[in-house]
């Protein structure tokens, strides 16, 4: 049985955007090397090789990696544990009591801001776990809901 | 004891060495190193030497002037800096530890070192580099009676090793001479000496004129290669002799001491150790049985223990036993850690799984035997000779996989090179993760971790390639039910 509740559709998008911004780089270097390569009569099979891994990249960090990521990220909040699926092609789910969470915080980078999301972070005395985009207002609410349970119970690390 | 109170003196030479140490590799740069540069005149040199020491001692000094502590309003209160004043104070109720070593000077003056543990890592904890026996036990008595008085109703409170505590006990595990010399002979810390003795002996291979020595003797050196064969076999010899005797010195007289709320280690030759460690605040044990030690029925047991701080690496990583029997290994758990006491086998890995970690290993070794293969053409073919070792290699750590749960224990066993078998309970596990890849679900294989808290960090048990059913199986005993169980 899986956990129940997906991340926020925007997330997709944001993810696309930030693999676009890591593929720029790539797409610089590319067009660096194809300009030298004219200038000094260099051998035009560097350029080849990084046009091959450029489009590479671009396939796999804006248009696979992010709709796999997306579909396969879910999380359930229940009383007494937090369940969260997460991975590409490595299906991880972890599972944390309630009474092990020693905090709750909610993050937005600028990307994130933009899009009205928030990550939220749950950490326990020796882990910390991640998930990456919610709703504004979702991710408060969980932030709240989970450091209100966490509290009830006091325990040693 | 409110009146601020220095260190005693000797510590201004503990502070001398301190920064000598410190300064050993940048003095190297600037001192030795441009020594062969002809334009400056030779007197500089010792004048800046002498400088830099004089600085060294006046700044040891100054530290010393500096340094002050004193207990008032129920924290320990240090106060210390030349240039920036650092004001620590600490909270007798956040101290959970005091430990009181002794190295080769402080044993000359009959000194001990105190050391103030807090529960955080981040936290830094205060060191008293020199105090006398009399003023350590004085703290000592005073901040366990001042955590009494604030709160007599907790269960905690005295976990400072007073007198009183130790004769009640009794010493309940304590490491002989020749099984110490096992330990030490059989420990992997050898492999670290070697490369460091390495390190070491290749900066002079530039002052020992090899070549020079090789061609006036043109004529031996054939001899000379085998002298030089020699010459490396005794200088590997030497160098384990070394690094068997330096863990002897640091781990002798090693015992364990068990009172009724924490257990006490002490240890060492020339620098005396002792741990005190809250029972409380053990998170699990951990069982590492390396190449050597586990067809020779040996192991070392490890307590995983939420404290200590980063700077204090010996407390990240303790030695319950050094060294000790498989076979008493569990009777000798039950009078220190009754709770981490376990009896039945493990479940092992199903058979399926072997042939993913053979496939494991091959993912990494293909691409380096073509490599070798390609560029080393006539002996590359001998890098084929890795494949069985390979081989074998993943069916140890096939056979060595496996995990069991016993009542509120969770067992995780495996293997890189060492046989690693995390004890934990249910209580202090802080989350547990298992992942399945394409081709183990396939094979409806999982690959299971669990974490506990050690030192600052974690420590995460792993076993690759569990049956999925038996996922579900630890998912739900680790789950609290409706009635959420405490220890």
């Amino acid at each position: 049985m899986e956990p129940e509740n997906r991340i926020s559709n925007k997330a997709l998008t944001v993810w696309k955007i930030s693999g676009l911004i890591s593929c720029s780089i790539t797409w610089i270097i590319s067009i660096a090397v194809l300009v030298l390569t004219i200038i000094f009569d260099w051998t035009y099979w560097v350029f080849g090789a990084l046009i091959m891994i450029s489009i590479i990249q671009s396939y796999l960090a804006i248009i696979l990696i992010p709709s796999v990521k997306w579909k396969r990220w879910r999380y359930e909040v229940r009383n007494t544990e937090i369940d969260i699926q997460s991975g590409i092609f490595v299906i991880k789910r972890t599972l944390i009591p309630m009474i092990r969470v020693q905090h709750v915080e909610t993050k937005q980078g600028p990307l994130l801001r933009k899009y009205d999301l928030a990550s939220v972070e749950i950490s326990t005395a020796a882990t910390l776990h991640v998930i990456p985009a919610l709703d504004l207002t979702e991710a408060d609410e969980l932030r709240h809901y989970i450091s209100r349970m966490a509290s009830v119970e006091e325990e040693d690390v | 004891m409110s009146e601020p109170k220095r260190l005693h003196p000797i510590a201004v030479l503990l502070n001398i060495i301190k920064s000598i140490k410190e300064l050993v590799i940048p003095f190297l740069l600037v001192v030795v190193i441009p020594g062969k540069n002809e334009g400056i005149p030779g007197w500089i040199q010792p004048l800046v030497i002498a400088i830099i020491i004089l600085l060294i001692i006046g700044n040891a000094f100054l530290q010393w002037l500096r340094f002050t502590y004193r207990m008032e309003e129920g924290e320990f209160r240090i106060e210390s800096g030349v240039f920036v004043r650092k004001k620590r104070y600490i909270k007798f109720d956040r101290i959970h530890s005091i430990d009181i070593s002794e190295g080769i000077i402080q044993r000359i003056f009959s000194l001990v070192k105190l050391n103030i543990e807090t529960a955080g890592g981040s936290q830094a904890d205060a060191v008293l580099s020199a105090i006398s026996k009399s003023d350590a036990d004085r703290i000592n008595a005073f901040i366990s009676e001042e955590k009494n008085a604030n709160n007599p109703f907790d269960k905690d409170k005295d976990e400072v090793a007073d007198n009183e505590h130790e004769a009640k006990s009794s010493s309940v595990f304590k490491q002989t001479l020749p099984q110490l010399f096992v330990m030490a002979a059989t420990s992997g810390a050898v492999g670290v000496f070697l490369s460091g003795a390495i390190a070491f002996i290749s900066q002079f291979d530039e002052m020992i004129p090899f070549e020079r020595i090789f061609k006036d003797y043109e004529d031996f050196i054939e001899m000379g290669t085998i002298i030089l064969t020699l010459f490396a076999l005794v200088a590997l010899l030497v160098v384990y002799v070394l690094a068997t005797l330096s863990m002897v010195i640091k781990y002798a007289s090693f015992t364990v001491i068990k009172t009724d709320e924490e257990i006490i280690i002490s240890r060492g030759l020339l620098e005396k150790r002792q741990l005190t460690i809250p029972t409380h605040k053990i998170q699990g044990i951990r069982i590492m049985e390396n190449l050597i030690r586990k067809p020779l029925g040996l192991a070392t047991v490890y307590i995983e223990y939420a404290g200590g701080s980063m700077e204090d690496k010996e407390s990240l990583s303790i030695m319950l036993f050094p060294l000790i029997r498989k076979k008493h290994l569990h009777e000798k758990l039950l009078e220190i850690l009754p709770v981490y006491e376990t009896t039945t086998e493990m479940t092992p890995i199903p058979k399926r799984a072997l042939s993913r970690y053979v496939f494991r290993k091959f993912l990494y070794l293909i691409p380096i035997i073509c490599a070798l293969v390609w560029f080393f053409r006539p002996w590359g073919y001998l890098s084929l000779l890795l494949v069985p070792l390979a081989i074998f290699w993943a069916y140890m750590q096939y056979r060595d996989a496996g995990w069991s749960i016993e009542g509120n224990l969770l067992l995780l066993s495996s293997r890189f090179f060492s046989k690693q078998t995390l004890i934990m309970q249910r209580s202090r596990i802080q989350s547990i993760t298992y992942k399945k890849s394409w081709f183990q679900n396939r094979k409806e294989l999982a690959t299971i971790s669990a974490s506990i808290k050690s030192g600052i960090t974690s420590r995460v048990g792993v076993v690759a390639d569990v049956e999925e059913k038996d996922c579900l199986i630890i998912k739900s005993w680790y789950l609290p039910q409706k009635t959420v169980d405490s220890q």
